[in-house]
């Protein structure tokens, strides 16, 4: 048996036994062209391995819970795939949230209205801003800065279709008045119409 | 709505994808976002360790968890929308596939504002560089040479063997007793031996680059 099986059959165990199973260490145990070998069997093993059975205990403290919470917002939300993607792309890029959203607001010339733009930059990660509304303008000052196209930010937003009711509304919209707000109930005063600035109408207005 | 009715985990860990992927549809329809995400947990948890260190192959640690987060996301969003997918678990990994190469995509793209993560160097004795291009280059021709070796076997017995045995979970022994037919576990040693022989032989004559 040589290393490279050796090493794949203690990785295949390590991975059916349900941990973690990082692969950088089985690796790490060979070199040169075993190590491609390997990294390629260990890569075509796990996309052929079945589901995992479900473990409660063992969901609740993992990674899983938290890309399951945003496939979630991504599912039941407005935005797509913008609260899994956003992030990624914020992280990757190596910026943290308050300089991407100064940065955003000095692209989008609205230094002053920066606490704006970080709500609707939050409701975007969070997928509770409607991707229609957001402007390309945005979309395009945000690829730059995260270094991905306008265009498939636009189609990461719009996957799935909306479907079923919304979810509960976000801190932006708390604050705020939808356009297509319906009429109140009979005797039951009107809701001010809301003057929207700039960065509403390059939040909202599509 | 009608048509929905909330079940408890342990019923939802016995469905199938596409039986769970049905239920998160309905609950969604309904208005039961709530009832979604213990589903949604099942799938995702049920794939995480697949789909995390496939992408720990390839990308820096630190990045990986969150490709593979979006690519269980869109994975299930495009079956949300009703998308022929086929089996969901090669989608999820086409998916994966597709994501990781966006990744390197956008890192041509993005502007080097920022110092990339050479303040993590030395932290990860393997992987600890920076990902190169090079990287991608090379998984996706070690890809090609596994495939082209696998294809290169004529008898479908024998590339039962590779299923069972090499990719999948199977000890030789089991491999042997599940394809019958005068199958032993020394033959299906020796088929195994002569696939990774001429696997490793097609990844020499590439002349890649060598990660030392």
């Amino acid at each position: 048996m040589s290393d490279v099986d050796r090493v794949l059959a203690e990785y295949k165990q390590a991975h059916r036994s349900g941990g973690e199973a990082d692969p950088r260490p089985f690796l790490a145990r060979v070199s040169g062209v075993d190590r491609e070998q390997l990294a390629a069997l260990i890569d075509a093993y796990l996309a052929r391995a079945p589901r995992r059975p479900f473990d409660a205990a063992d969901y609740r403290d993992s990674p899983a819970v938290a890309a399951a919470d945003a496939a979630g917002r991504t599912l039941a939300g407005s935005a797509g795939l913008w609260p899994v993607l956003l992030p990624r792309l914020r992280n990757e890029a190596r910026i943290k949230r308050a300089d991407l959203v100064a940065e955003l607001a000095a692209r989008l010339g609205a230094q002053s209205r920066r606490e704006k733009v970080a709500l609707y930059y939050h409701e975007m990660e969070q997928g509770r801003l409607p991707a229609a509304g957001v402007s390309d303008t945005v979309l395009e000052a945000l690829g730059r800065i995260v270094g991905y196209g306008r265009e498939a930010l636009r189609r990461a937003g719009e996957m799935p279709a909306p479907g079923g009711p919304a979810p509960e509304a976000g801190a932006v919209y708390t604050r705020t008045t939808r356009v297509t707000e319906p009429p109140g109930e009979p005797g039951e005063e009107a809701p001010e119409p809301e003057e929207w600035d700039e960065v509403d109408r390059l939040f909202r207005a599509g | 709505m009608a048509g929905f009715h909330e079940l408890p985990d342990s019923q939802l860990a016995t469905l199938s994808d596409d039986q769970l992927i049905e239920y998160m549809r309905r609950a969604r329809d309904a208005g039961r976002h709530d009832a979604m995400k213990p589903a949604i947990g099942v799938l995702v948890y049920g794939y995480w360790a697949s789909l995390v260190n496939r992408a720990r192959l390839k990308l820096p640690a630190a990045d990986a968890e969150e490709v593979a987060g979006e690519a269980a996301a869109s994975a299930l969003a495009a079956a949300f929308d009703g998308k022929s997918i086929g089996e969901f678990r090669a989608w999820l990994h086409t998916i994966l596939g597709r994501r990781i190469a966006d990744y390197f995509e956008a890192r041509k793209r993005r502007p080097q504002t920022t110092p990339l993560p050479s303040e993590h160097e030395g932290e990860e004795d393997v992987w600890g560089a920076e990902p190169a291009a090079e990287f991608e280059g090379e998984a996706l021709f070690a890809h090609d040479c596994l495939t082209r070796a696998y294809e290169e076997i004529d008898a479908p017995r024998h590339r039962r063997v590779i299923d069972l045995y090499v990719l999948g979970p199977h000890a030789a022994a089991e491999t042997a007793r599940l394809i019958g037919a005068g199958m032993t576990e020394p033959n299906v040693h020796q088929i195994a031996s002569r696939f990774q022989r001429r696997f490793k032989t097609l990844l020499e004559e590439g002349n890649t680059a060598i990660r030392r």
